[in-house]
């Protein structure tokens, strides 16, 4: 794995790609390429994940271990979406992320949606998905601490990414539906999303309250354990 | 600056493929002659000239795509002449230059492309990108199938051991979810396992070198922000009403954007063939003080 040495670097890495580069890729993807090389834009956004990624640890052995737990906790993220109307995608990573670091958790989200995305169905909504579930484990790391102490505000995180995601994945369905943004759209596309939004938010509840212990309990073990 | 050939192989792949992209979308008479110009002018400078045979070879290309579309499309209003009942019109021919000019004119960059990405540079730019990207997604997706095998031998043994004997859904349920820690364990330890396992055969242990010496310059980053800018401004210029073909032909309005965004396209199709020149002249220089 690829180790960036500069403090100053890994600084600015951390905070350009998810909150500058990637929405402005994604934004920029469903703009002004045409719908179908949305593919290019999907393994861009990865691409810009993993040196993120790479932003968030100093020795290389660390980053493999870390590296191959991400591969794994995103296998099982892909596993989980096929449970019918309830998905642990945001669950898994919001927990990824509070044990093995934002960077990590940012990683686990985009990496689930474009691989997810290769059983489900690509398309023009998959770069809108990596950010989504992307950030939701990057502000997961950043929140580590008080979410990890108390189980209330968990259960809120959980809430809030479910609103969070729709609120995202709307800006694609008005882009999609108009080729440019419209308020008045977004609104009509929030209002006929509720029952989804509640769905999102029920699920990454249900799946934190349950997945919680334990793959936190474990993911905890194995931080101790190998010093990932 | 110094000539793309040697510049990082980021940068030759990025200009390369921003302007060879463009002239693939965009079907603008001006826009696609300038691309072949520079598309010529560029291999002409490299090759001192160039060969022949390869300008008789892309004219021949360029003609017979061009004569091409008239004889099977007839679509348009101004009719040249009539062969065998069906007419042939001027703005099919008009049509089938423009995409001939298209087509002839990636052919010189994916030429030049191909010229100077040489494989060892190829090897060089995807170690820095995306081997580790290949490595993830092909770790990721063998833990699907992997999951599925150990799901399978979990349950087995739980079954074995005397779980599941009642059809109660809180059995099951509960089942369900012993299986999924028993699994997530395993995952886990699985994966300390095969990073470790890698870690010992020297994945990663430093960068991947290469045959050819790769540095990330300042002039890269100069042209990487250089290239982006132009192919934004050329975009943005384009967008909107473009060249209308049929049935009768009409270039698109003169806006200002417009001008501005063949500006720019002027800019980055010659940009190639400036670096070369500009080495060209530096070392004419240097060679007439010794």
């Amino acid at each position: 794995m690829i180790v960036i040495r500069q403090r100053r670097l890994r600084r600015m890495l951390q905070i350009g790609i998810p909150f500058v580069l990637v929405p402005l890729l994604v934004l920029l993807g469903a703009l002004v390429f045409d719908q179908q090389r949305h593919l290019i834009v999907s393994f861009g956004v990865a691409v810009l994940s993993l040196l993120l990624f790479a932003a968030g640890f100093e020795k290389r052995v660390t980053g493999t271990r870390r590296l191959v737990l991400v591969a794994a906790m995103t296998a099982l993220c892909v596993v989980g979406r096929l449970i019918p109307y309830l998905k642990p995608v945001t669950a898994i990573t919001a927990l990824t992320a509070i044990y093995l670091g934002p960077e990590a958790g940012f990683l686990t989200g985009s990496l689930s949606a474009l691989i997810s995305n290769f059983y489900f169905g690509q398309g023009p909504w998959t770069p809108f998905q990596m950010l989504g579930w992307g950030l939701l484990g990057l502000f997961a790391g950043y929140l580590a601490k008080p979410l990890t102490r108390s189980r209330i505000l968990l259960i809120l995180y959980g809430i809030f990414a479910g609103v969070a995601y729709s609120v995202l994945m709307d800006v694609w369905t008005v882009l999609w539906y108009n080729d440019s943004f419209d308020w008045t759209l977004y609104g009509a596309a929030l209002v006929t999303a509720i029952p989804y939004t509640v769905s999102y938010a029920l699920s990454n509840v249900l799946f934190l309250w349950l997945l919680a212990d334990p793959i936190g309990r474990k993911l905890n073990r194995v931080k101790v354990k190998y010093g990932v | 600056m110094r000539r793309l050939e040697m510049q990082h192989p980021l940068t030759i792949v990025t200009i390369l493929a921003a302007i060879g992209g463009i002239s693939a979308v965009c079907m603008d008479p001006v826009l696609l002659s300038v691309s072949l110009i520079g598309g010529v002018l560029f291999y002409a400078v490299r090759h001192q000239g160039g060969r022949v045979a390869v300008y008789l070879t892309s004219a021949a290309l360029f003609a017979v795509l061009a004569l091409l579309n008239p004889l099977f499309s007839h679509n348009g209003k101004t009719v040249l002449f009539v062969v065998n009942n069906a007419p042939v019109t001027l703005e099919a021919l008009l049509y089938g230059m423009v995409a001939a000019c298209m087509i002839v004119a990636v052919l010189y960059w994916f030429r030049s492309l191909s010229e100077l990405m040489t494989s060892d540079k190829w090897i060089a730019l995807l170690s820095v990108i995306s081997s580790k990207l290949a490595l993830v997604l092909s770790l990721s997706l063998r833990y699907i199938p992997l999951f599925g095998q150990q799901i399978k031998r979990v349950r087995q043994a739980q079954k074995a051991v005397g779980l599941y004997k009642d059809e109660n859904i809180m059995d099951r349920l509960r089942g369900g979810l012993r299986i999924m820690s028993t699994m997530i364990t395993w995952v886990l330890e699985n994966g300390i396992i095969t990073a470790d396992s890698m870690e010992a055969r020297g994945y990663g242990s430093g960068r991947r070198t290469t045959y050819t010496v790769v540095r990330f310059r300042r002039s890269d980053a100069l042209l990487l922000l250089l290239t982006a800018l132009l192919t934004a401004a050329t975009l943005a210029g384009l967008y909107g009403a473009g060249t209308v073909y049929y049935p009768s032909f009409s270039f698109a309005a003169w806006t200002p954007w417009r001008a501005a965004g063949y500006a720019a396209f002027c800019l980055l199709a010659l940009l190639p063939t400036i670096l070369e020149w500009t080495e060209a002249i530096k070392w004419r220089y240097w060679r007439s003080k010794i």
